[in-house]
């Protein structure tokens, strides 16, 4: 298990925060000496923090001894990929090479709904999945007794979410304008 | 809970490597076990790209406290007079 979990928005705050004192100025100056804009920089930091969150965050994490030379790291390399693509919106699944190759079309749309629809268990399953959280974390995080409700509440959301999943692709046509 | 569970377990690679095999073959067999995994790894594929929409808010968030924030003023114009031409 790892001990690098950033449970709540101040945690993250804080985290993102002390990041950017520490290493945005070497990005900027980096994609300054590169010919790119402030936006750019900014736009290749925010990326650059959000493929270091999910590092931190998952199970096998590492341990970075240098975190501002990490940062600059993957910052040159999307700078470079960034540069190489010639646009400024590639997505970020592009250059993540942890992405399953298996994001499917209309994965937008069925996301919106599921945020508007199902905003608890997206969370709760968000909590879990995605920023590492444990089962008693969640409990304590989303007001459950104990583990076993926890749990029992995880499945329950999966099962839900899969459902709806399932439905979208039998009834593809129901999540299309 | 009907297999929501072992297809997690097998999913995130919890599942010991005796049953993992078993597990395979009956999907081998069983097409509708098959399609439940596949909606399954395509939640996660969902709950990941939330987590990342969300999480990149955070970070926008921030950056925008610090751009606006009167404590971060000289940090801020450091960075913008690195691209001044």
């Amino acid at each position: 298990m790892n001990n690098n979990r950033l449970l709540t928005v101040e945690m993250r705050e804080a985290f993102f925060t002390a990041l950017y004192k520490k290493a945005f100025p070497a990005v900027g100056r980096h994609v300054a000496r590169m010919g790119g804009s402030l936006e750019e920089a900014q736009d290749i930091f925010q990326d650059t923090l959000v493929i270091y969150y999910e590092k931190v965050t998952s199970e096998d994490a590492d341990i970075v001894v240098n975190e501002k030379a990490y940062l600059l790291g993957i910052a040159k390399k999307l700078w470079l990929q960034h540069y190489k693509a010639g646009s400024k919106n590639q997505p970020l699944d592009d250059m993540d090479l942890q992405v399953a190759a298996d994001e499917r079309p209309a994965t937008g749309k069925l996301l919106h709904y599921l945020e508007t629809a199902g905003k608890k268990c997206m969370e709760l399953l968000k909590a879990y999945y995605y920023d590492g959280a444990t089962v008693s974390d969640v409990a304590a995080q989303f007001g459950y007794g104990g583990i076993h409700s926890a749990t029992v509440a995880k499945y329950k959301c999966l099962e839900k979410v899969r459902g709806t999943v399932k439905k979208n692709s039998l009834r593809y046509a129901d999540f299309i304008e | 809970m009907n297999n929501i569970k072992t297809i997690d377990d097998y999913l995130l690679g919890n599942t010991a490597p005796g049953d993992t095999l078993l597990f395979e073959a009956k999907m081998l067999l069983n097409s509708d076990l098959r399609e439940d995994m596949q909606h399954q790894q395509h939640t996660y594929s969902i709950i990941r790209q939330y987590g990342r929409q969300i999480i990149k808010a955070e970070i926008k968030a921030v950056q925008q406290a610090l751009a606006t924030e009167p404590q971060y003023k000289s940090f801020m114009q450091r960075i913008v007079n690195l691209f001044k031409k």
